[in-house]
């Protein structure tokens, strides 16, 4: 590797891989619970099957439609879920929101304990390298990113390894005035070390912060994933969420849809007092292009409603869903509301909320599970909130932390597929293809709108070959 | 033997790049992103090497190893120049500094170039 070739911009050659360096080290010496790894290597009709005998109303060809499927602008994402209850016992994997840059090899034990990349190789062999070689255009391989060195090192060194080509990896902040990249008509450059712009072919794109203040539309430059995957809904809650509704407009009659709290759109400021009161004095408020938890509030109670006002922008707009409970929710509608299912309970009887983190990719069969994780929460469901305690610590299950000197992440609330961790998040197979099958219908929904909006993505040919 | 070594550099990658890599060979690795805090980790610590960036958000590496030398005589230091920027590096040894390497860094070369110092 060769540091600082310009500034932010760094030459990754292959060899570069470095196990340790890509994932935490507690993942480093986990090992990957048989469950998970039987079901990561479940083909798509055992998912559709076991579906459709999970739901008997869905349409089984339906179903395989939609796993199969090829998007072709959102070809990686990762979906965030939560395990929930109603008051008859039914449980459910309730989609939350769908994230065009997902973070998560770091976090995911080894599948095969031969293959040393592990996800990383997965992504970048079955995903960008046929996209960029089905691109014809000169140029180098680049990878961009405004977060998560530790995933983005190791994407930039996969991809070194994979093409045999040395790949640059640039830091493309939002706040940086002099950029180490450009585009001019469509056509990425990154910045060498002779402070010369060399014309990137391809790249991979980990770039999270306003995205859309940097990277244009339609580019010529092959980008993993483009910009138009975030403007359809892949970083803006708002207009995921109204994809989802075409989707299960759509669907309706295969006896499919997909599953999120009830969801209110484009509310004031004004009218946030309104829906707080008609939904029993408790719900989500979301900045709709927020990210890592940042921008989300839960409010249980009016004082938290009020700090959430004074926070936020009297002059955007919000998207407003139904809160999922814990044990001490009141003034609840028992027919609508929803329960985290939460944690086994520990030797304490302390029982978390916890979310999933679905990672998928698109490969030449179709829609594929990558990468799985869990979060839990700082404070117990089944225990009552003391006074002082913001009801984030109950709810919230980000476990990234904005510092002074950047981002940071909560270690001790990260729960692993593993053999240790996995047992305690109470989920079954059946759970994982239901959260899976989800996940692939919010893709599908978000490409799908990305589709109409955009266009055909310049893939289309590849695509279909 | 002191072995512990600063890095002054505002690039997070290269930091944690270049930290991991000393560490594998055997050094005590502290960075700081800016001028301010690689002060503040020099008054708390003696260093054999300081390996400092030329361009950093609120002072220059040539001001930097000023104020090194005057809290901690024997460290060795290296300034990390722009490619081809032959002024500041001549700028910097008549300032002081023991070596200067150009970007790009090659991880090996600079461990080539502390171990020679």
């Amino acid at each position: 590797m060769k540091l600082s070739i310009s500034k932010n911009v760094h030459l990754v050659e292959p060899g570069d891989f470095e196990p340790t360096d890509h994932w935490y080290p507690r993942v480093l010496n986990s090992n990957i619970h048989p469950l998970v790894a039987y079901f990561l290597n479940l083909s798509h009709e055992q998912i559709a099957e076991r579906y459709h005998r999970l739901h008997p109303q869905s349409d089984l060809e339906t179903l395989m439609e939609i796993l199969r499927y090829q998007p072709q602008y959102f070809r990686w994402a990762g979906t965030d879920l939560m395990h929930v209850t109603n008051h008859e016992g039914n449980r459910k994997l309730t989609v939350i929101e769908t994230n065009s840059c997902p973070s998560g090899q770091k976090s995911m034990p080894l599948l095969d304990l031969n293959v040393e990349q592990g996800g990383y190789k997965r992504l970048i062999e079955q995903t960008f390298k046929p996209m960029v070689n089905a691109h014809q255009m000169e140029g180098a391989l680049a990878v961009i990113y405004d977060k998560n060195p530790m995933e983005n090192i190791g994407y930039a060194a996969t991809v070194a390894d994979v093409f045999g080509e040395n790949v640059y990896l640039a830091k493309f902040d939002k706040a940086d005035i002099d950029p180490p990249v450009k585009f001019e008509d469509g056509v990425m450059f990154i910045k060498n070390e002779k402070e010369e712009w060399v014309q990137i072919r391809a790249s991979f794109r980990y770039v999270t912060q306003e995205p859309w203040t940097r990277l244009p539309e339609k580019t010529k430059t092959l980008i993993l994933n483009p910009i138009e995957a975030c403007l359809a809904g892949g970083r803006n809650k708002e207009i995921a969420s109204a994809a989802y509704d075409v989707f299960n407009e759509k669907y309706k009659d295969k006896g499919i849809g997909i599953f999120t709290p009830k969801t209110f759109r484009k509310v004031k400021y004004a009218e946030l007092q309104g829906h707080f009161d008609r939904l029993g004095g408790s719900m989500v408020i979301k900045v709709p292009d927020s990210n890592a938890g940042q921008g989300v509030y839960t409010v249980i109670s009016q004082s938290e409603l009020d700090h959430a006002m004074s926070e936020i922008d009297p002059n955007d707009e919000y998207l407003i869903q139904e809160l999922i409970h814990s044990n001490f929710s009141r003034n609840l509608d028992p027919t609508s509301a929803w329960y985290h299912v939460g944690t086994i309970p520990d030797s304490k009887g302390r029982s978390f909320a916890f979310d999933l983190r679905l990672m998928m990719h698109a490969t030449e069969e179709g829609i594929r599970p990558l990468a799985v994780y869990s979060r839990r929460s700082r404070f117990p469901l089944n225990q009552e909130l003391p006074e002082d305690m913001n009801s984030w610590e109950v709810y919230g299950t980000n476990l990234s932390i904005k510092g002074e000197d950047g981002w940071t992440y909560a270690d001790e609330r990260l729960m692993l597929f593993d053999i240790r961790n996995f047992g305690q998040l109470g989920l079954g197979i059946d759970e994982l293809i239901k959260g899976f099958v989800q996940s692939t219908m919010a893709v599908y929904a978000i490409d799908q709108n990305a589709i109409k909006s955009y266009g055909n993505s310049a893939i289309k040919d590849y695509i279909n070959h | 033997m002191n072995n512990k070594v600063l890095i002054v550099e505002d690039d997070v990658v290269f930091c944690k790049i270049l930290t991991k890599f000393l560490t594998k060979n055997n050094y005590e690795v502290l960075d700081a992103q800016n001028g301010k805090d690689a002060i503040e980790l020099m008054e708390m610590n003696k260093f054999a090497f300081a390996i400092l960036d030329y361009r950093l958000p609120d002072m220059n590496g040539i001001e930097i190893l000023e104020k090194l030398k005057t809290k901690n005589e024997e460290a060795k230091t290296i300034l990390i120049t722009r490619y081809g920027d032959q002024d500041v590096a001549s700028k910097a040894i008549d300032k002081g500094a023991d070596a200067f390497i150009s970007k790009p860094i090659n991880p090996d070369e600079l461990l080539s170039v502390i171990k020679g110092l």
